[in-house]
């Protein structure tokens, strides 16, 4: 990142907690922490891809930074400028350089509007240019995203899964941003589909030089669309990197889980398989310690009492006791080896 | 004599807008303790090909043509024209199912111990109190955690990934020799689809049952099928044995699907080979082969004007394209334009 100048978006410590309210006077009981002190930073025409599975926050994350859902903590800051400390009328000239793209292109486009207005409804809110140049616009962000402009006059229903992905990514493009949230734009196509809008985002960032967020539980996407990539498991970052070096040197046990849990066509990259024990706890109590103990195979008695603090090499960053030690020890690649020695070690013979 | 044997199925549903074939005279089996993966894309008819071994098609949809033939006692029962009596004794009984929605298959009023042991009731004679006890062992079977605290919690306290185990705690109740199995892990998180097809490996060598295996996924055909059928608009495509299937892949849709996932090209180098065009829906299904509007290979006239029939090019590997076998399917099928 440091060769892409200033960095775009600046994230630390956020943090988003949901009170739990119970009884008749709604007191609060607790509190869920979906996003539970995240940090990191996107260069100016790069992408980072977020993974994780559900309910690790991921999608909240990504929400929180354009303040579609208000972090209770940390800051944000996007070109220089406080996201999270921004008033209304500052907080609006910014999210138009802001565009969030949704995982559903059924639910995110209002059937009863033509595409016409749906594309226009940005233009109207941030008073941008009379109506010929509205047209224009509109015009070019169809004609960018591959989609005839006789769409416009038409209304979602008329297209398939993959056209009405692209008319959320033109409504997006309407606004000319700067940044875009893209919360899991493929997940719901086709998968004949993906790969036309994988490929369209990457033309996209090019042309256009979009910085993403890319947010995904589909590792083997992320790994093709991203710069750096952030794991994150109940409401943390457990593993950051640049993708080159996460894919080739994984060191928190979970991303080894993750990746050893994809199936694959391709025999070499089956790798012996960790299948975790039990299910993902609720962020509403989350483990003492380590977040990732109770499913661990390597937890030590160090990772039930101590949350593992970040330890970095090289740009590399993970937290985990036990993959740290090998890191400071080793390096990434020998580190990486280690922790995938002792997990298969850990499997039972037959497998 | 195979398990199942699926001859010439054509399923339609006659709505207002005019008769829409949703599957259009497949022919499939499946032998004892073998697993078939049917996988194709939204509206290529593979669950309803399953919704019909079931005898589960609703109006206004039918099983028009062909016959689904099980094995019982030695003696082939074609379901296709089973009275309803009798299916529903065979569903739950020699054929089980699970299907992708775990949350919305279990009801939610009653406790899991209620429902599993009424699947067990439903099939045999058997007191409440025999019911309960192997449902406790079945509990067992699929790996709940504590499965005597969990008889008598609700659905709702189950995680996804724990409802799924109860589904297919009830499927086994019977212990069918063939399970019917429609996305059964589309909506788990990846580390838990993982327990759940290790689990569904380990029950088939147990007890000995055939799967047919119904998603989108090619990750999961390859890791879990012994063969695989590629359906595509109402048709079957390809069907081989697994590891031929995806060392050897021969029609063009085969080859584009498996060309286009990025692990394809890691490391980001160039985009990614897509198939061209969209998936065809059943209402406008295209005339002669119906992959030809999306096909690189495809030539006139023969691609525009005939469908091509399944052709078996080696021993076991069936191709239904006028060009199989003559085309470099190392090359994948060059994305045309958009």
């Amino acid at each position: 990142m440091t060769d892409a100048g200033p960095d775009l978006v600046a994230v630390s410590d956020l943090e988003t907690h949901f009170p739990i309210r119970q009884g008749l006077f709604r007191t609060v009981v607790g509190q869920v922490r979906a996003v539970d002190g995240i940090s990191f930073r996107i260069g100016r025409g790069r992408t980072l891809g977020l993974v994780g599975e559900s309910g690790c926050g991921k999608t909240t994350a990504g929400r929180g930074i354009l303040r579609l859902v208000e972090p209770t903590g940390g800051r944000v800051h996007f070109d220089g400028q406080d996201i999270l400390g921004a008033s209304a009328a500052t907080l609006r000239s910014l999210r138009r350089r802001m565009q969030i793209v949704f995982q559903d292109p059924y639910g995110s486009l209002n059937p009863r509007l033509t595409v016409r207005a749906i594309l226009e409804e940005g233009l109207v809110i941030h008073r941008l240019g009379d109506s010929p140049e509205r047209l224009r616009r509109m015009t070019v962000a169809l004609e960018r995203t591959g989609m005839p402009t006789a769409a416009l006059a038409r209304y979602p229903h008329e297209f398939s899964g993959g056209q009405r992905q692209r008319i959320a990514i033109a409504r997006a493009l309407v606004l000319e941003p700067d940044f875009l949230v893209l919360d899991e734009p493929i997940s719901a196509l086709d998968v004949s589909i993906q790969a036309q809008v994988v490929n369209l985002l990457v033309e996209l960032r090019q042309e256009l030089g979009l910085t993403y967020l890319f947010i995904s539980h589909d590792l083997s996407i992320v790994e093709y669309i991203s710069d750096h990539v952030a794991v994150m498991y109940l409401g943390r970052i457990v593993e950051y990197a640049a993708a080159v070096s996460l894919y080739a040197t994984p060191l928190h046990p979970y991303t080894h889980a993750l990746f050893s849990a994809i199936p694959s066509v391709e025999p070499a990259r089956r790798r012996g398989r960790i299948v975790l024990p039990g299910d993902v706890p609720s962020p509403a109590s989350p483990p003492a310690g380590c977040r990732f103990h109770p499913r661990c195979p390597l937890a030590e008695a160090v990772c039930r009492t101590l949350d593992p603090p970040p330890v970095e090499l090289d740009g590399h960053r993970v937290h985990c006791h036990v993959a740290a030690r090998h890191l400071a020890a080793a390096g990434a690649a020998e580190a990486s080896r280690q922790v995938a020695a002792a997990l298969a070690a850990t499997l039972p013979a037959d497998s | 004599m195979p398990l199942l044997e699926i001859q010439d199925l054509v399923t339609a549903f006659h709505t207002p807008a005019g008769r829409v074939t949703a599957v259009d005279g497949i022919s499939l089996s499946i032998e004892r303790g073998m697993t078939l993966g049917l996988v194709g894309e939204s509206g290529c008819g593979k669950s309803v090909t399953a919704m019909s071994v079931l005898g589960l098609v609703a109006a206004p949809g039918r099983v028009e043509r062909g016959r689904i033939l099980l094995e019982i006692d030695g003696d082939p029962v074609n379901l296709a024209t089973l009275p309803e009596s009798r299916l529903r004794r065979m569903r739950g009984g020699r054929v089980g199912m699970i299907f992708q929605e775990p949350m919305t298959s279990l009801n939610p009023v009653f406790t899991i111990g209620n429902q599993v042991a009424e699947a067990v009731r439903l099939h045999r004679r058997a007191s409440w109190r025999e019911a309960r006890a192997r449902a406790l062992e079945l509990l067992r079977l699929v790996r709940i955690a504590d499965p005597e605290r969990r008889l008598d919690e609700y659905p709702h306290q189950l995680s996804g990934g724990m409802r799924q185990r109860i589904m297919i705690a009830i499927a086994l109740a019977c212990e069918p020799e063939l399970l019917i199995a429609d996305e059964p892990t589309t909506a788990l998180d990846v580390t838990i689809q993982a327990q759940i097809l290790e689990l569904l490996a380990d029950l088939r060598r147990r007890l000995g049952m055939a799967i047919l295996l119904i998603t989108h996924d090619l990750g999961v055909v390859a890791e879990t099928c012994d063969e695989v059928a590629v359906m595509y608009a109402g048709k079957i495509v390809e069907r081989a044995p697994a590891v031929e299937l995806f060392a050897n892949p021969l029609h063009p849709y085969t080859i584009g699907l498996l060309a286009a996932r990025p692990e394809h090209r890691a490391g980001g180098k160039g985009p990614l080979a897509a198939i061209p065009g969209m998936v065809p829906q059943p209402r406008d299904f295209p005339a002669g082969c119906r992959f030809h509007p999306r096909c690189g290979h495809a030539r006139k006239p023969w691609c525009m004007a005939e469908q091509p029939q399944l052709r078996e090019l080696s021993p076991g590997h069936f191709v239904a394209c006028h060009f199989a076998g003559e085309l470099d399917a190392a090359r994948p099928t060059e994305p045309a334009d958009r």
